[in-house]
């Protein structure tokens, strides 16, 4: 396991725009920023502040523009094609603010997507997501499909469906916003509880005050830059709790 | 990942069904169109095909096709036979007189005096009376199709008398004869007794129908009865492929068949395409998460061209089902007899199908392969 | 399993149209006459209508005049011997001819008979009678003429007395004459040139006679030579025509074996030759086959006689006629009947080649 402190992402001067010329719009204006493993660490900031384009980026979804990047100590701009779709499949978690499920699957379908794209057979998979699932309070309705599932309950999905192949870095985009106050809390809670373990970072970008809490540290962005970097309410918390044992995954 | 394809695809029924039936009505349409273009156009050689006792005619230089012929001298038959290779010969009449019922009902008719002594080219699937029962006098047999225009009522029965050229003609068999192209209906006599039914024709000889010897083909006894007797010879196959070849020069049934068969080509392209464009675009968010989860392109690819796949197969198969249960029905009816669903059609209907489902999975791939993951982190 | 519905109805739709398909395909498999036609045995061969025909080819016996037919002696399939009774015809006219002419007969000869026994035998007493009456009267002349001239006083007698005695004694002696010729006359009966006329008419006579009753033998038609009657189609009560008829009165044929006349297209006859075996086939039963002895060419090519039996049927080409003789004297065929002729010729077909324009134009005349 890495070292608490070791840091999973290193941005130094990261620049993003899209477009050219005159109709260029510049979504990054050279962000400095390091996120630390074992933390769950929230960007924040109004909507255009380019909070999703930074996490874009450091998810390999898309490329910066300048500045120096480094991911799990890789350097996502050196990496071709296909090493980053594999460097994601092995790294990454996502969780989506549509939750972005397959409405086809069912929810232990939809946890084991993960595992399949890795190469797993289909029985192997969904026996594991359903596993995950149990874990998650969710082992009633394996076999529902999102359609049939509170917003909660989607979400809860999506959860295991970034958990499930064990990834070092996992993405969080707005995963209150589609929520009402009760259900965000406990899926953030939950989150936080399950996601967060020492060798694994947690990005969280929000803009929901009311989850702040669960932070280890929130960055505030702005206008195409991090303004302020400030310590959660977690940390603490989590200082005070650790070595408490946090769930076992596989 | 497989699986998640398919389940992609029948998730959603109002679609999935949607494209299966436009595929499966464009198939039908096509095969349907197709085959029965191509029975009606096999139906101008039905009289050829269906004389199967002997493989070679032999008619006038300048015989075109089956409707019109020039006859031939008596003793043509006679120089026919004298020919090396050939096992035997016979006289084929074929005329068209017309032919009075009872009650008045007249219709033109195609005759075919068949050679009195050996009876080549009598029909061989009676359906009632015995084909050798034409050695009576006066004796005619008729095909079903016929009998029933002359006596639409009541079961089939023979001893029913006809008239032709004012000479009285009895039926001693019904037969099921192949659909002539014309509809007439189709009647079988001896060749001496055809004179009488055809009024005075100069010379009665159309057709010499003649088989060659064991270890003579069929190619090799034409030309030399060609070049020994002046007279053309062919393979009944030659000759009913020539027979079609001419209809289709000489009438506007290709072009008409062939406009609703590109019309349902164009329609079911088009169709298909666009319901499996639209269900993809409608998934690409789906597609997008996959992508952004490390799914690489060439499994969304494939996953695609599954879905593509099955949704041809399928909608195919249903359109082949509907178009033999079209015409298993219609087979016996007797304007649509003997037009059958043909396994040319079936494999030309798969292929387009096929060429369908790819260019309409293509221009979905496209799409998908252009599609940014990023996207997934809009709301 | 909902999901599965569709795939296994396209399953199912997808085999059965393909078996029905494959069921359904036409099928025209080859088959075989009902009747085996006419095979040649040999590889190369002439092949010719034929006709049977007798041996003396076929006789339509006529008659020699035209009438009404009285009586029918033969049939059908009878076997005749040369000059034997066929059918007569109606003769009451010259029959009623014949007893005129009879009749004139006995009178001609009638009249010869009477001139031949003349002369008549009770004519003589009177003519001898009248001679002796006159030498009678000469007597008594000569008697009163040889008294008076034995008076020898002339003065006693009157000379004009002595020349009256003289003179009657003259005439009686002339009177005796004449009576001689009288009876010489009577004796010597009729005359020779009147008897040859009537002998000459009596001839002419019988030839008439005669003739008449040939014309009454003439109709009655007897066989002309020995042989079977093929067809009869005279009957008691008919009008019989002489000369050509379309139909013969009797058809009549002979001798042993049956011969086929082989009608050769002159576009094949130069293919055969004389003396190569042929063979005959019995149309509607091909396993009879009769070999064929050659007899000859017809030695001009006529004009090819449709034999579908229409008369009127156009004549489009000519052909060689060879006569074959049926070897086998109890084959089931017929005079009148057409069999397949295969004649074996050593020259393969189409090493000539006809002109190409013949058959097209034969078609289209």
């Amino acid at each position: 396991m890495n070292n608490a402190n070791e840091t999973a992402v290193v941005c130094r001067d990261v620049t993003k725009w899209f477009g050219q010329g005159a109709s260029r719009v510049d979504a990054l204006r050279g962000v400095d920023l390091e996120i630390r493993m074992g933390e769950l660490s929230m960007l924040v900031g109004p909507s255009g502040c380019g909070k999703t384009t930074l996490l874009s980026v450091i998810a390999g979804l898309l490329d910066s523009n300048g500045g120096e990047l480094e991911v799990l100590d890789e350097k996502p701009a050196r990496m071709t094609k296909q090493e980053r779709i594999q460097f994601r499949r092995r790294n990454l978690g996502f969780v989506f603010q549509q939750f972005n499920l397959l409405p086809a699957l069912t929810a232990a379908e939809n946890v084991a997507v993960p595992l399949l794209a890795a190469g797993f057979n289909r029985i192997d998979a969904v026996r594991e997501a359903t596993k995950l699932l149990a874990e998650l309070g969710m082992e009633n309705r394996a076999a529902a499909l999102p359609s049939e599932l509170s917003g909660g309950q989607q979400q809860r999905v999506a959860l295991g469906r970034a958990l499930i192949h064990q990834p070092r870095l996992i993405v969080c985009d707005e995963p209150t916003s589609a929520l009402d106050a009760k259900t965000g809390h406990a899926v953030m809670e939950l989150l936080s509880e399950v996601a967060v373990r020492p060798g694994r970072a947690v990005i969280v970008v929000t803009h929901d005050s009311r989850v702040f809490e669960f932070a280890d540290t929130i960055a505030h962005m702005d206008d195409g830059r991090i303004q302020e970097i400030e310590p959660g309410a977690a940390r603490a918390r989590q200082i005070a709790n650790f070595g408490a044992a946090a769930p076992a995954i596989q | 990942m497989n699986f998640v394809a398919l389940k992609m695809l029948t998730g959603d029924r109002a679609k999935y069904l949607g494209l299966i039936f436009a595929i499966a009505f464009s198939s039908f349409l096509m095969a349907h169109q197709a085959s029965i273009f191509a029975g009606i156009m096999d139906r101008t050689r039905s009289q050829i095909v269906d004389i199967t006792d002997a493989n070679v005619w032999v008619m006038d230089r300048n015989t075109e096709y089956f409707d019109e012929v020039s006859a031939l001298t008596d003793d043509d038959l006679y120089r026919v036979r004298g020919v090396t290779g050939v096992k035997w010969a016979v006289p084929l009449f074929k005329g068209q007189p017309r032919a009075k019922s009872p009650d008045g009902k007249f219709r033109v008719v195609i005759l075919l005096g068949l050679d009195d002594a050996t009876l080549v080219g009598t029909p061989h699937k009676m359906l009632l009376g015995s084909a050798s029962d034409l050695r009576q006098p006066d004796a005619a047999i008729i095909d079903e199709a016929g009998y029933r225009f002359f006596f639409p009522d009541g079961p089939l029965q023979l001893g029913n008398t006809l008239e032709m050229n004012d000479h009285r003609v009895r039926l001693v068999g019904i037969c099921d004869a192949s659909a002539p192209f014309t509809n007439f209906p189709v009647v079988f006599t001896r060749y001496s007794q055809a004179l009488n039914y055809v009024g005075r024709e100069r010379n009665l000889l159309s057709f010499v129908l003649a088989k060659p010897e064991a270890g003579v083909s069929i190619a090799e006894l034409s030309t030399r009865i060609q070049s020994a007797t002046g007279l053309r010879a062919m393979s009944s196959t030659q000759f009913g492929r020539a027979t079609i070849v001419y209809y289709l020069k000489h009438t506007g049934i290709p072009i008409n068949f062939g406009l609703t068969v590109a019309i349902a080509l164009i329609v079911g392209t088009v169709v298909a395409g666009q319901t499996f464009y639209i269900f993809t675009i409608e998934n690409l968010k789906q597609f997008g998460a996959l992508k952004a989860i490390g799914v690489s392109d060439r499994r969304i690819v494939a996953m695609i061209v599954l879905q593509a796949l099955l949704v041809g197969a399928i909608g195919y198969s249903l359109g082949m089902g509907m178009a033999a249960g079209f015409f298993s029905i219609f087979v016996h009816k007797i304007a649509t007899r003997g037009i059958v669903l043909l396994w040319q059609v079936i494999v030309g209907d798969a292929a387009i199908v096929l060429l369908i489902v790819i260019v309409a999975s293509l221009v979905s791939i496209r799409k998908v392969l252009v599609l940014e993951p990023a996207v997934v982190f809009r709301g | 399993m909902k999901r599965l519905i569709l795939p296994v109805l396209a399953l199912l739709s997808i085999t059965f149209a393909v078996s029905w398909t494959v069921a359904a395909r036409p099928q025209r498999p080859a088959t075989e006459p009902l009747a085996a036609p006419p095979i040649p045995s040999s590889q190369q061969a002439v092949a010719a209508v034929g006709l049977v025909e007798p041996e003396t080819e076929n006789i339509a016996v006529s008659c020699s005049v035209s009438g009404l037919v009285t009586a029918v002696y033969v049939n059908a399939g009878d076997r005749v011997h040369a000059g034997q009774k066929m059918f007569s015809l109606d003769d009451r006219d010259l029959q009623a001819d014949l007893r005129v002419k009879q009749a004139a007969l006995e009178a001609a000869q009638a009249k010869l008979k009477k001139l031949e026994e003349q002369p008549r035998a009770e004519d003589i007493p009177p003519a001898e009678a009248k001679v002796r009456e006159a030498r009678a009267a000469l007597a008594d002349a000569e008697v009163q003429m040889k008294l008076i001239e034995s008076v020898t006083d002339r003065r006693a007698v009157r000379e004009e007395d002595v020349q009256r005695r003289r003179i009657a004694y003259q005439a009686a002696q002339a009177r005796l004459n004449e009576a001689q010729a009288q009876l010489a006359l009577l004796k010597a009966g009729a005359w020779g040139p009147d008897i040859a006329v009537a002998r000459s008419e009596v001839d002419q006579a019988e030839a008439q006679v005669k003739q008449v009753k040939i014309n009454i033998e003439r109709l009655t038609m007897t066989a002309p030579i020995d042989g079977v009657i093929l067809q009869k189609k005279v009957r008691v009560g008919q009008f019989a025509q002489c000369g050509p008829t379309s139909e013969p009165l009797i058809m009549m044929g002979g001798g042993a074996h049956l011969n086929i006349r082989a009608d050769v297209d002159e576009n094949d006859a130069w293919r055969v030759r004389p003396n190569t075996p042929a063979v005959a086939y019995v149309r509607g039963d091909t396993k009879q086959k009769f070999p064929l002895e050659f007899v000859h060419f017809e030695p001009y090519v006529v004009p090819k006689k449709s034999l579908t039996g229409d008369s009127t049927e156009r004549v489009d080409t000519r052909v060689l006629q060879a006569i074959y003789q049926i070897s086998d004297a109890n084959a089931p065929v017929y005079v009148g009947q057409q069999m397949d002729v295969y004649i074996e010729t050593p020259l393969p077909s189409g090493t000539a080649h006809r002109n190409a324009g013949s058959s097209a134009s034969g078609g289209t005349q």
